[in-house]
């Protein structure tokens, strides 16, 4: 289990937090709580309720959506920094795909409560939050677009479908 | 002056990232699958039969012929040319795209790289064709998986199939080879010398066969062991049986793709090599490729039956050594041998010479629908070599069986 010190010495080098002033951080990291994942276990299944979001502190996740029987599409593969799960904190919706971990991790939980206190606390800090949070969407959103140019292309290639001459 | 090379970058094929959980635990595996794998693994599958016909074009102007198909459902009609015809007769549902394209090579020796993705795009544009990804034992496998008995299989098949030991970067290692030493097995000498040792081989073998109880008598009452000993030493040189085969493409200047260890069907334990660049070559290339892995064996067991005969009489090395050849021997007739149902060397170079390239699939299909649909005994030649395949392929399994178990009471008593 990491000590306050690092955690939030990790915290510093998130993009999440990189603009939020240390007072105000140090209030995070303390709301923050680990969250261990053994390799292979799953964290969240699509359709199942939650109102936290994960930061990866340590190891590899791979989201992924089922697309048949036991297979599913990766969408995502998370590491050290990188963050999920914020669609739930913020509209309680079932959570949207699968999460595991692909090896031995560790996750901080940030929920709804630590988000209001920090809101409350230092209004500026709860912006420079959410700023690097839509930041991050926006990219997201950006990757999720090749995403489907890519497996659209994938099913043209493997299917040796031409469109090009219809 | 040197020349710049202008030709554009091909597009980097697009590649899926797949997690696959296991049925026995909450484990998973996350798998890349570029879209080039699927593609040469696709199954393409033609319409019902009643939905299409075929009819010769008479033409009067010499050279091949044409052909009209006709989907009778939409009413398209498309003009195919007779190696078009060859590959839409081969779009059964069951040959995947990679035998098909073999089946090209082997019928017309040669292979135009554009045909069957151009002549696939015109028939999915005529409502012609589907597309089947799997095989038809992972079908049957995953349709009844909730027996226990059935999932265990398909674990096991989906677990060996991973296991794949291979290096794609070996030409220079066989190049190496057939430079220091390997040519030699394809100079006249080497292949005089390979005879003479089989014919001494031969004489040994029938004087052993004569003295065949005390030969075994040094096994010292464990014959059955010892033989599956003898089996399992034998698989490595299933190892050297691929080395040639990988030889005689750097003989004829051909490139080796690859070599490997892997699971066959997902259970058969087996060496590789990958001689596809061969099919780009004659016949006589072909056929040597594929002779010249099998006398592997004719040459081991020569020589095992040569040190068995000069070994002390009732020895273990004697016993030891008449077993590894006559497995060996055994390996080498089976290589050749065509008429077994597992398409070994001697059926690439019977359906090389026949000109019938899936004879194996075709013939299974033609008794498939005799039993289905009931007997006509009316047979062109195409059918006479079906059945001719099938008959002769069930007697040699059945005798092959037989001699086995003749050879283990023959030990054992």
């Amino acid at each position: 289990m990491s000590s306050p010190a690092e955690t939030l010495a990790f915290l510093r080098e998130v993009r999440l937090f990189k603009d939020i002033a240390a007072p105000e951080l140090t209030v995070v990291a303390a709301s923050l709580r680990e969250r261990p994942l053994k390799r292979g276990q799953v964290l969240f299944r699509e359709g199942e309720v939650g109102e936290e979001m994960f930061v990866v502190q340590r190891g590899s996740i791979v989201i992924s959506k089922p697309v048949t029987g036991r297979v599913e599409q990766v969408l995502a593969r998370m590491g050290s920094g990188d963050f999920f799960g914020e669609m739930s904190l913020f509209d309680r919706s079932p959570r949207s795909a699968t999460v595991q971990s692909d090896s031995d991790a560790t996750l901080l939980v940030l929920d709804r409560e630590a988000l209001r206190r920090l809101t409350e606390l230092s209004p500026r800090a709860a912006a420079a939050f959410f700023q690097a949070l839509v930041q991050v969407f926006i990219e997201r959103l950006r990757a999720s677009g090749d995403l489907v140019a890519e497996v659209t292309r994938w099913g043209l290639e493997a299917t040796g479908l031409d469109l090009d001459s219809r | 002056m040197k020349e710049t090379d202008a030709s554009p970058t091909p597009p980097r094929r697009a590649k899926l990232e797949l997690l696959v959980r296991h049925d026995a635990d909450d484990g998973f595996d996350v798998r890349q699958i570029g879209s080039a794998t699927a593609f040469v693994q696709s199954r393409p599958h033609r319409v019902p039969d009643e939905s299409w016909e075929l009819a010769e074009m008479p033409s009067r102007m010499a050279g091949q012929p044409s052909y009209i198909l006709k989907n009778t459902t939409t009413d398209r009609f498309l003009l195919l040319t007779e190696p078009e015809k060859f590959l839409w007769q081969k779009m059964d549902g069951q040959t995947s795209l990679q035998e098909i394209a073999t089946a090209y090579v082997l019928r017309y020796g040669a292979f135009d790289f554009d045909i069957i993705p151009a002549l696939m795009r015109k028939l999915q544009r005529a409502q012609l064709l589907t597309l089947r990804p799997s095989s038809r034992l992972r079908q049957v496998l995953a349709r009844n998986r909730r027996r226990p008995m059935v999932k265990a299989i398909e674990s096991g098949l989906t677990a060996l199939e991973r296991i794949n030991i291979s290096s794609r970067n070996v030409q220079r290692a066989f190049t190496a080879a057939y430079r220091w030493g390997g040519f030699l097995l394809f100079t006249p000498a080497g292949v005089i010398g390979c005879l003479l040792l089989a014919v001494a081989g031969l004489v040994a073998g029938v004087k052993l066969w004569h003295a065949g109880g005390d030969i075994v008598a040094g096994f010292g009452g464990h014959a059955l062991r010892g033989l599956i000993i003898v089996k399992l030493l034998f698989f490595l040189t299933v190892a050297a049986h691929q080395l040639v085969h990988g030889l005689a493409l750097i003989h004829y200047r051909r490139r080796v793709r690859e070599f490997g260890f892997t699971f066959l069907h997902g259970f058969v334990p087996t060496f590789y090599v990958d001689v596809t660049d061969i099919f780009m070559t004659s016949r006589r290339a072909r056929v040597v490729t594929a002779v010249s892995g099998a006398g592997v064996h004719l040459v081991l067991g020569s020589a095992w039956f040569l040190v068995a005969l000069f070994a002390p009489l009732g020895s273990f090395t004697q016993a030891f050594a008449a077993a590894s050849g006559i497995i060996q021997w055994q390996a080498f007739l089976i290589a050749l041998y065509p008429f077994c149902f597992i398409e070994m060397d001697g059926y690439h170079v019977l359906v090389d010479l026949l000109g019938m390239p899936t004879l194996k699939q075709e013939a299974m299909s033609w008794v498939g629908s005799l039993v289905r649909r009931g007997a006509s005994w009316r047979m062109g030649r195409q059918e006479a070599v079906f059945a001719l395949y099938v008959v002769v392929s069930t007697l040699s399994v059945a005798a092959f069986f037989a001699f086995n178990v003749m050879l283990i009471v023959h030990a054992r008593s």
